[in-house]
Parts: structure tokens; C-alpha cells; sequence
């Protein structure tokens, strides 16, 4: 299997080594399954903190499995120093003509710097993943940092108990994502979707369904409004499902390019089928807002205050910070917690 | 005559249920015996007198319903006793003749074809194994069975065709992709995600922490 690591010129960091392990390619009917496992030191090479990147891991750019990401937020990388980065993943390459063999390339798709500005290609739109996470990091270290400073370290210990509590009791069954096929339909039927509220969120859903059948949700479709007095450009929906024991869980989050001027309307539509395993039929559906992006590339995310609404505590995975700050926590103690904190 | 036909076997006669061979010797007889054949007259009218007496049912006696519950009963006593002793059956209907149990088994007539059939099952399942991906197998046994049902289940039937290209499913265990069924890999083995989520866009991802750096990991595969 071939190997290739290529970052552009003005990259930021710059690849100190790489170990591809015991990554393999073996051929699984029409394709290679390459296992890619690669640690990699990569340096800051840089003027800027680095909060987050994301790099590209391409088996074939247009096969399906055939394109992968890693993506590692929450960093604090200062100018010169070092840190590791994993890839493990299965990708799948086309046997054929025009590919030389089992490949796989390994390219930088963005940085995020701890002034939100962004360097990279961007072909995956890591630019907006990268920022929102960051945003959901300074929110939740920021409510972390209050609980401390007004209610103590007795305070802060419940809540980290109450969201490792959270995330092992969350839901989270199979999905299979089915991308623009039909299945059968003749049991098929349309769902409309109830919407939850998220306080000061700038777009409102106004009118969603669905078609299911069974364990099978398909096309997805809502009807949004732009109530806030900025142009919108983008904005991802989460999708919630219940079934038929009336648990609730997220089952996808649907992201959506649409230019809504202030007070306009518009439709968000998929062509996508989720398929759901574990003998669970879909009773109803809910949405909600989970990200706004401005047209003038700020973003509006969820308060804290917003997320203590009872259904999103239940279903929405907390942000990748808190996950570490709860990691931290249960593995080093709250004193550990409090100093990584502290830090910035 | 010096002989004349026993009781037994003259009611016997009568009702048809003498042997050939006996029923021909007892006509001969009666033939030439006056004595044998009053007897004969005075049973058949008797066994007449008594069936149409038996034909008259007592006033208000429901023989359809009392039919029915005996026939039921018995039903439920051979069931029991299936239960208790099950035994190969004799009769497949009541009032049917039983028959002789089976013909005779012998281990020899039987076993040594089913040897040599066992032998080449195994020889062909060994090769099929060895020889045919796992990933094949699935996919037709799938088809098979999706034969079987008739088609009536319409939706198995497209899951069936739609499964022919991988597809990504995320669960508690991490990101995988999937191809007629089978698990063709999955992100991350042996480390359980801390989050996973399915963009409609066509992205799955999961989370992981590392337990020493705690550093945060988002691996993501696109199914377009």
C-alpha cells in the first residue's frame, strides 16, 4: 500500500514523523480495503496557537468510503512545539483501470488559530466544524470556570458527575446512512416533525417531515425562517427520534447551504435515508437548530442555558471540551480539572 | 347334517366380516343345512331390529353437538398422550384401519449410502468455504431467502440490492463501512467512541478521548 503525505506550501504545521503501523489493503470484491493506521508528529511551525486542525485522508475522492477526515479540536499547540495525531480508519479504493494500487494520501485541510482565523484548503468544510467546536469549547470552559468561581469545587464536581452520568445513559443505536436510494414504499408514510425551541436561535423551523417506514426514515425536509436581521448562508438542524418504547435519541444532524435574507424564508432538503437497527421502529421525529453560520462568517451556537432544556440534556452528545474535561476528570481528579481550567 | 356352523362364526358371516376362505366354506353349508340357515334368517332379523333401533335417538338428544365433543375429547387424549409417549403413529385419521408398525429398519441398508452422502456435504462445504468469500455467501443466502418469501417482502427485497454498495453505519462501537452486509472495517478497533453522529450531508463520525493525552479525536469517513 502506498503511502503520501503532502501539505501545501504555507502550511502551518509541519509532519515530524510518521508510523503507518500495521496498516494493510486487502481486496474485498470490486475494491481494496486499505486499514489505515498512521500515528504522526506534527510541529506548529507557525506564529499562532493552533486550537484545531483537520487533515484529508483520501483512498479515492469520489468512491463511497473512499475519503475520510481526523479532525483534533480543543488543541493548545503554541508557535514550535509538537503534538500526535492518529488516523485509523477503513477506506475503500476501486479496482480498475487508472488506479495504480492500493494508495492512500494524507493532506492538511485546515487550521484554526485561537483568533478564529483559519488557514487550509478547506474541501471539507473543516473551517466550520473547527470554529463551531471551538465556540462550544470557550462556552463550556467559560460555564465550568463560573460554576467554579460562584458555587466552588462541590458545585463543579456535581455537574462533571452529572455529564459523565449523561453521556453513559445517552442512547445511541445503530444508524445506517443510505444516500439517495429508494427503498420500497409501500408501507412508506410521512411523519411531520415537532421542533423543539432553542432560545434566541436566529432561524426558526417553521415545517418539517419525513417519509418512514418502519425502522426507515427518508427525505427529510424543512421549511426555515431567518428571524434575526443578519443574511444567513448556512445552518445545520439536529434530528431527533423516538421510538416505539418512547426513548428518544439524536439521530443525525442535517447541514444545509441556504442564502436566507433577514425574514426570509427557505427549504432544507435531503436526499438521504437513515436506517435504524436494533428492531426499532420510529414512532415520531423532533428538530431543532444546532448551528447558524452568518453571512458574514460568524456563527450563532446554543446557549448553555439553551442545552437545559430536558430532551437536549437527554439526546445531544455534549461538545468534545467537556468530553475531555470530563475524561480529565475522571481519570486525574478535580484537581486536575481545576488546573487544566486555569489554563486558558 | 352331522356338523353344523358355530354361533361365532355365523355372526360372523352375517355382518361380512369372515375370512374368505372361511365365509366360502360357511355358504357351502348353509346351502345344505336347513338348521344352519334358520339360524341364520333369525340373526339377520334380530341385527336389523337392533340397528333400527339403534338409528332412533332419544328426544332431545343433540347428537351433532354430542359428535363433536367426542370427537374432541378424543383429539385431546391422543394429544395427551402424545406428550406423555410420543410414538410414531399408526393411523392418520380416526377410523381408519391400523396398520402394521414400519417396515422393518436394518442400520446396514440405510447407513451406508448416508455415509457417503455426509461425506461428499462435507467435501462440498469445505470447498465452498475455503474457495467463496464470506461477503458472497451472505449475499446469497440473502437472495435465496428473499426467493423464498415470494417477494412479498418488498423491502428486505430492496435492502437486499441496496446493500451491494457500501454503505456507513454508526453505532456505540465506532464508524463502519459495510458492503452486502458485511463489516468491511471499522475506525478506530477496540476503542469505543464517546460520541458518534451521522451528517445527512454523507459523513459519519465518532469522538474519542485519549485516555492519556486527552486529546480529542473526530474521525470521520464520507460516503460521498
Amino acid at each position: 500500500m502506498s503511502r503520501k503525505i503532502e501539505f501545501p506550501k504555507d502550511s502551518p504545521v509541519a509532519v515530524v514523523s510518521a508510523d503507518w503501523g500495521d496498516s494493510n489493503a486487502t481486496v474485498r470484491g470490486g475494491a481494496y480495503l486499505l486499514d489505515v493506521h498512521a500515528a504522526l508528529t506534527l510541529r506548529n511551525i507557525g506564529q499562532q496557537r493552533i486550537r484545531g486542525i483537520t487533515l484529508a485522508v483520501y483512498a479515492q475522492e469520489v468512491t463511497p468510503g473512499g475519503k475520510g477526515a481526523v479532525s483534533q479540536p480543543s488543541l493548545d499547540v503554541g508557535p514550535g512545539d509538537t503534538f500526535s495525531l492518529r488516523i485509523d480508519m477503513p477506506l475503500l479504493r476501486p479496482l480498475g483501470s487508472g488506479n495504480t494500487g492500493p494508495g492512500v494520501e494524507v493532506t492538511l485541510d485546515g487550521v484554526l488559530f485561537d483568533d478564529l482565523s483559519f488557514r487550509g484548503p478547506n474541501k471539507l468544510n473543516s473551517q466550520r466544524t473547527l470554529t463551531v467546536w471551538e465556540l462550544e469549547a470557550r462556552r463550556d470552559r467559560k460555564y465550568f470556570r463560573n460554576l467554579l468561581e460562584t458555587q466552588g469545587r462541590e458545585a463543579l464536581r456535581n455537574e462533571m458527575l452529572a455529564s459523565l452520568s449523561r453521556q453513559a445513559d445517552r442512547m445511541q443505536p445503530g444508524v445506517q446512512m443510505v444516500r439517495g436510494r429508494a427503498t420500497n414504499m409501500d408501507t412508506e408514510h410521512e411523519i411531520q416533525f415537532a421542533f423543539l425551541d432553542v432560545p434566541d436561535s436566529p432561524v426558526t423551523p417553521v415545517d418539517g417531515t419525513a417519509r418512514v417506514s418502519g425502522n426507515e426514515a427518508r427525505a427529510p425536509r424543512f421549511e426555515v425562517r431567518n428571524r434575526s436581521m443578519r443574511p444567513v448562508r448556512h445552518l445545520e438542524i439536529g434530528w431527533l427520534v423516538q421510538d416505539q418504547n418512547g426513548r428518544e435519541f439524536y439521530a443525525a444532524s442535517m447541514p444545509a447551504d441556504l442564502n436566507l435574507a433577514p425574514n426570509q424564508s427557505g427549504q432544507v432538503v435531503q436526499d438521504t435515508a437513515l436506517r435504524f437497527r436494533d428492531q426499532l421502529a420510529i414512532q415520531s421525529m423532533a428538530g431543532f437548530v444546532s448551528t447558524v453560520e452568518f453571512a458574514d462568517g460568524s456563527y450563532w451556537i446554543p446557549s448553555r442555558s439553551a442545552l437545559d432544556n430536558p430532551r437536549l440534556r437527554a439526546t445531544l452528545a455534549p461538545s468534545p471540551e467537556e468530553q475531555r474535561l470530563a475524561q480529565i476528570y475522571n481519570r486525574k481528579g478535580l484537581v486536575a480539572l481545576i488546573e487544566e481550567l486555569k489554563k486558558f | 347334517m352331522s356338523w353344523h356352523v358355530a354361533e361365532t362364526q355365523l355372526a360372523l358371516f352375517i355382518t361380512g366380516d369372515l375370512p374368505l376362505w372361511q365365509s366360502l366354506g360357511v355358504r357351502y353349508h348353509l346351502g345344505h343345512c336347513e338348521t344352519c340357515q334358520a339360524r341364520m334368517e333369525t340373526y339377520r332379523a334380530d341385527r336389523q331390529r337392533f340397528q333400527a333401533h339403534a338409528n332412533q335417538l332419544p328426544p332431545g338428544l343433540d347428537w351433532d353437538r354430542l359428535a363433536a365433543e367426542m370427537t374432541a375429547n378424543i383429539h385431546l387424549g391422543l394429544e395427551a398422550g402424545e406428550c406423555v409417549t410420543p410414538r410414531p403413529r399408526k393411523t392418520r385419521l380416526l377410523g381408519e384401519r391400523i396398520r402394521n408398525a414400519a417396515p422393518a429398519f436394518s442400520w446396514t441398508r440405510i447407513g451406508i449410502p448416508a455415509g457417503i452422502m455426509a461425506g461428499v456435504f462435507l467435501l462440498l462445504v469445505g470447498s465452498w468455504v475455503l474457495n467463496v468469500p464470506p461477503s458472497s455467501t451472505q449475499s446469497l443466502l440473502r437472495s435465496l431467502r428473499t426467493i423464498a418469501m415470494g417477494g412479498r417482502d418488498h423491502i428486505q427485497t430492496m435492502r437486499v440490492l441496496e446493500d451491494r454498495t457500501p454503505t456507513l453505519e454508526v453505532s456505540s462501537t465506532g464508524i463502519a463501512v459495510r458492503e452486502n452486509g458485511s463489516q468491511l472495517g471499522m475506525a478506530q478497533k477496540g476503542a469505543d467512541p464517546l460520541a458518534v453522529s451521522v451528517s445527512a450531508q454523507g459523513s459519519a463520525s465518532a469522538q474519542y478521548v485519549d485516555q492519556e493525552t486527552f486529546q480529542v479525536t473526530v474521525t470521520s469517513v464520507y460516503v460521498q
